[in-house]
Formats: structure tokens, sequence, C-alpha cells
């Protein structure tokens, strides 16, 4: 293993089983078998069973925050407790080196009868940090909790935003030099995650390796340095940050798309793409130019007066506007069979990074809802000069500066 | 000018380097294919967590009465109970028992507590993975530190009852021998074999809770079959219950030290606490063999 490469997974698999009944009497017999010293049947699957995690192979190096994203139930979570040597691989290798910190659960192993303090000196214990380190620690701990007021208080009293925050804030000071992070950044308040965020932030850049699970694509915007995908225990390959987010879009699309065409409804969108102002396909823009989306829908019923909502969605905010054709007065008739709608967005006004398209629709008359397409698809606009850009987001505001203004009054 | 040094060296220079032993590798077999030299491993991550498994026992320790207004008093309000009611059976002769070696209250108080100190550990820390179960599958530290602390609790109202003991000892005005300092030496291999077993049925309970339930049953029996509420039979086949319940030799020999001040069976006893240690090592071994495949059902 290369000297800075700090965690190092070779085709490691793990296998789950779906039925209770089924899994209880598999461990029955893999324990019984593993207390005779047997072989544990590892490799094959028997009835009921799947790989959670199947055959993922990758790297982190010291100073990269690798960010695994990833529908629900797509072994993220399993992959990171084999990480962090709570379960152990049926197939593959893992290797790591260094100290390894994780916030898989925050507060696991509070006592609700103890006050903070205790609780901060019997976790630490529990992370295997010696009484003296914890001695220096706890004022920081305590800091960066922000719970002076209430830190001799039983920890039952505690909101869950309290408990969270002390729990992330024990966890993270023991100066890990590999740190494994669960979903655990979502909760919180703003302030606190943005304090979470810059401290993971400054372990990165002091040299530590950190894998960050999520399925939001804002915390790997925000944080990681990597990104990869994984969907049914499978790693897809991705070269970029950028590209992972892009792999992981089309197959939300799609993953909603199956599930969309399950559902029985008369109306449907059927493809979202967009176009550029010469009618052609396209997915890159500069920042003021048009952006024409290109709606395709079905229809087994002819509707006078429908109604589309339009949402658009970033990394960092999430959607942040929508515009529908019911406050324009605009009415749009469709009739039995295929067809297509295009929305002119004009100029648009965005700056540089990936967006989000989302189609509704729904019929004004009958308040009915047909169809919503999210996200339906995704386009970039392009900045001549990208690393300027990359700290600010979302809106091209026109403005000013007025240097030492003067205004009569 | 001197050489441009390459990129790995620039790396060092940024980072320190991390110690050879700091590098762990999981794979399917890290943990099965290890042999005897398993137990150096053993031996050194016990002595790694003894700070944890002693602030394990203070949490549960600290915690226990906090919200209780007897508080400590219920160490000892149990055994009171019970030996009351026994004390009148026995004095009624609705229940006929023969001479015990000690004035039956104090040699039944005394041999309550030993017994729930024995039936306390073991249903404490056969229970102590499921009532740990976010830890167990959410943390990686070494889970026997939380069967081994959970012990510390029903050691505590052990240490209580015995100040009810002494009080007891002297209102019946039972002596104070030497040989008493040898007691604790007996109850050590009563708890290496409540923990023992623990480390096994723990796993258990995990998998299948009925582990908790079958345990609270088998206690109630197991206190009716060793000699606690009466002297231990002296004639065949009613002796056998003096080797039934492994925790008998071990209760004997307590009765023995502090009535006699000598052992009346001390083959037994020694048989005793090779198989209490033998059970202690063997439990402890396939705790961690298994530990890595239960804490799934945590």
């Amino acid at each position: 293993m290369p000297k800075d490469v700090l965690i190092s997974v070779e085709h490691v698999s793990k296998k789950y089983c779906r039925s209770l009944k089924r899994s209880m009497l598999y461990g029955v017999y893999d324990v019984a078998r593993d207390m005779f010293g047997l072989d544990g049947h590892n490799e094959q699957l028997r009835k009921t069973e799947f790989w959670a995690v199947n055959d993922v192979s990758f790297d982190v190096k010291r100073g990269e925050c690798l960010g695994i994203i990833g529908p629900n139930g797509a072994g993220k979570s399993t992959l990171l407790k084999m990480l962090n040597g709570i379960l152990l691989p049926d197939k593959g290798k893992i290797a790591i080196r260094g100290r390894v910190g994780a916030l898989i659960e925050l507060g696991a192993g509070f006592h609700p009868m103890l006050t903070g303090r205790e609780n901060i000196y019997v976790n630490g214990a529990i992370l295997g940090v010696r009484r003296k380190e914890m001695d220096r620690k706890f004022d920081d701990i305590v800091a960066f909790a922000d719970l002076e007021d209430f830190i001799d208080s039983p920890v039952k009293f505690y909101s869950s935003g309290m408990y969270v925050r002390l729990g992330f804030a024990v966890s993270a000071h023991l100066n890990p030099d590999v740190l494994l992070i669960d979903e655990v950044l979502a909760v919180g308040d703003v302030a606190f995650r943005l304090k979470c965020f810059n401290h993971v932030r400054s372990l990165v850049e002091s040299g530590s390796a950190i894998i960050l699970v999520t399925h939001s694509q804002n915390d790997i915007a925000r944080v990681c340095t990597r990104g990869i995908v994984l969907n049914h225990g499978k790693l897809l390959a991705s070269e970029s940050l950028a590209q992972a987010v892009r792999q992981y879009h089309e197959l939300l699309q799609t993953l909603t798309k199956e599930a969309r065409d399950q559902r029985d409804t008369p109306v449907r969108v059927k493809a979202v793409r967009t176009l550029d102002s010469q009618g052609m396909a396209a997915r890159q823009f500069r920042s003021g130019e048009h952006v024409l989306v290109d709606i395709h829908y079905e229809s087994k019923i002819s509707v006078d007066d429908c109604v589309f909502v339009i949402k658009l969605a970033s990394h960092e905010l999430g959607e942040f506007v929508s515009f529908t054709n019911r406050v324009s007065g605009q009415k749009i008739p469709i009739s039995v069979g295929s067809g297509s709608i295009i929305v002119r967005l004009r100029n648009v006004p965005l700056l540089g990074g990936n967006y989000i398209v989302q189609v509704h629709m729904y019929d004004e008359g009958t308040k009915t809802f047909w169809d919503q397409a999210v996200p339906a698809c995704t386009f970039d606009i392009i900045e001549p000069d990208p690393e300027i850009w990359k700290e600010f987001h979302t809106l091209r505001i026109e403005h000013d500066w007025l240097i030492n203004p003067r205004f009569s009054s | 000018m001197g050489p441009v040094p390459s990129s790995h060296e620039v790396e060092d220079l940024a980072f320190p380097s991390i110690p050879a032993a700091l590098e762990v590798i999981y794979t399917p077999d890290s943990i099965r294919r290890q042999g005897w030299h398993v137990w150096g491993t053993i031996i050194s991550e016990f002595l790694n967590s003894r700070e944890l498994i002693w602030r394990l026992i203070l949490r549960d320790v600290a915690a226990r009465y906090r919200q209780s207004m007897f508080g400590y008093l219920w160490a000892v309000l149990p055994s009171i109970v019970t030996v009351i009611v026994f004390a009148v059976l026995t004095q009624s002769r609705t229940i006929p028992v023969a001479e015990t070696s000690l004035p039956y209250v104090a040699y039944a108080l005394w041999s309550i507590s030993v017994w729930q100190l024995f039936a306390g550990c073991l249903s404490v820390c056969t229970n102590s993975l499921v009532s740990a179960s976010s830890l167990v599958s959410k943390v990686n530290f070494p889970k026997e530190a939380l069967v081994m602390a959970a012990i510390g609790h029903p050691l505590l109202d052990f240490i209580i009852r015995l100040v009810l003991v002494a009080f007891v000892f002297i209102w019946y005005g039972v002596p104070f021998k030497a040989q008493m300092i040898f007691v604790p030496f007996i109850l050590l291999p009563a708890i290496l074999l409540a923990i023992g077993l623990s480390f096994v049925l723990s796993i258990i309970n995990l998998v299948l809770r009925d582990i908790g339930n079958i345990l609270g049953m088998a206690l109630t029996f197991g206190m009716f079959l060793a000699p606690v509420l009466y002297p231990p039979p002296t004639t065949w086949p009613s002796t056998l219950i003096n080797i039934l319940n492994p925790l008998s030799p071990l209760l004997i020999a307590s009765q023995d030290v502090i009535a006699y001040g000598s052992l009346s069976q001390p083959q037994a006893f020694l048989f005793s606490c090779l198989f209490s240690v033998f059970v202690f090592l063997v439990g402890w071994r396939l705790f961690r063999l298994t530990i890595y495949r239960v804490s799934t059902y945590a």
C-alpha cells in the first residue's frame, strides 16, 4: 500500500438476508460454525440472501474527502460499518492506517441519566481515548458543542439537537487520521452544520482521509474532493466529483421514472431535455443564454387547461425557483396521444454550476395531479473562469459597487 | 540547488507518518484464522480497555440509583424480604430444614447474597449487549468490555449487602475468623463463571432474544437447586444438588470457610475453580470469534 493511502478497499462484498426468520437461523448456524472453527461458507448466497455490498474497490489518500452517494439501501452504511470494523466483509480485504474516528451514530452510548460532562468521558473511553487526553480536550469539546450552560445537566433533558451536537463534538475532536461520517451532518441547525463542515474541511487540510456517506448532493459539493456512486451494492465507475454527481442524478432519474411508469395516470411526462436557442439538444450553457426545456408528454385524454410547474434546483439550495403557466394565464391544451411543449427560459441569470429541472403536470379544472418528473433532467452553466466562481452560487444579480457614496437627503 | 524532492517526500514533510501498529486489515478470516497467539492480542486488548471497563462500571453505578428515592436500599431489600419469609416458614416448621452450619438467618442471608451476586452478574452480563444495542451495532470498540463492565452493579449491590450481613453476623454471634479473608478468592471463580457463561449467552441473546427469558427462569429454579435456603444435603441422591448447579461447590466452600474456617469438599471446590476459569477463557475466545457476525442483529 503506498504511503499516503490510508484506506484501501479491495473487492469487498457483504451479504444480507431479507427474511428475519431465516437470518436468525443463518445467524445461529454461522455462530455455531465459527465457534467450532469451521469455514463459514461466506462466498455463496443462501436462500433469501443478497449482496448488500458487491465487489467494491477504492482507495482514499491523505487529504482526500471521498463522498459516497447512492439511493436508499444502496449499501452505503454497510460499507461504512465494514470500514469501521464493526462488520467483517464476506469477501475481499480492507486495510486502514491510522487512528479511525467514526460518526456513524452520534451520541451512541450516552447514558440519559448521566450529565453531559460524565458522558463526554464515557464516550471518550468508548472511542479509545485516555482520561488525560480527554481532560485536555474537554473545554474545546464543550465550546464546540456550545453547551457550557448545560454540561452538568443529565443528557435526558437535552434537546435532540443538543444531543447530536455533543456527540459530534466528542467524536470530531479525537484528531482521527481516518474519519468515517454517515449522514450525521444532516441534523442540527444551519449554524452547527456550517461549523461541522468547516471542521471536516480543516481535518482534510491537515491530512486526514475522510469518507462521507450521504444522499445529499449539497454535502458532497461542499466538502468532498472525490465522489463515488453506489447502487445495489455495486460501485459505478466515476473519475471526478462532478461526474459522480451527474451519475447519481441519472440514477435518480431512472429510479423515479421506473416508479412513475408503474403509476396509472392518464397524462404522463415522457421525457424532458434541454435545447439551445437554435433548438438543438444541449446540456451546457453560458450564463445569460436562453435555455429551452423540451417536455414530451403522453396523454390518454384531452384537456383544455393543463398546468405545468417547472422548478429548478441546485446542489447548494435544493429547489430555489419555480414558475408556471397558471400565473401568466396562458392555457395549454393537450390532446390524446403524445406531444411536446417547449418552455423558453430567457437570459437565464444563473451562475456556474449544475442545475436540476423538475416538471409537474396537473389539471387546473379538476385539480387532479397527473405526473411529476423529479428530477427531469439536468444542465450545466459554464463559467469562463470556474476557479473564481467556485465559492459563489446560483443567481447572477446585476449590481454596481458605489465607493464612499453620498446621497443628498 | 539540491535535488528536487519527489512528490512522495513532499507528502512526508507535510504530514507526520503513521506507525505500522496503527494499520489494521479486515478480511473474512481475520478473526477465525488466529492460532494460539491470539491470547497475546486478547490480553493486550484487555489491558488497553481497562480504562473503558472502569468508565463503564462507573457509568452504570452512577446512573443506577439516580432517579430513585430508596437508592442503595434496593440492593438489600429483596434479600431481606426473602430471608424473612423463609425464616418464618422454617421456624414454624412449614418447611422443615435440617440444622445449618450457621444460625439460619445468617446462613440464608449469606447464601442468598452469594447467589444473587452470581445470578445478578449472569443476567446483567447476558443482557449487556442487547441493552447497549446502538453501541454494539454502530461503534467499534472492544465489546467484551460491555460484558465485563456489567458486573459493576451486581458487585456493588453485593458489597452493600455485606454491611447487612456483618450486622446480622454480629447479632447472631457468628464469630469472625481470620480465614474469612479468603472468601473473595472463593467468589472470584463464581464471577468468572458468570462472565464466561455470559460471553456466550449474550451473543446468542443478540440473535435470539429468548435467552433473556430462559435465563430468568433458569435462575429462579437454580436458586432452589443450590444449597441457598437449606444446608447441603448429605444423603444420595439429593447430594447431586451439591454438584448439579455449577455454583454449588463455590457456595458451599464459602459457607464452610465462614462457619468452620476450612473446606469440607476441597476436591469439588478445586474442580469448580478450574471449570470456572476454563469457561471464562473459552467464552472469551468464542465471544471474539462471533461478535462481528452478530452485531447486525443488535
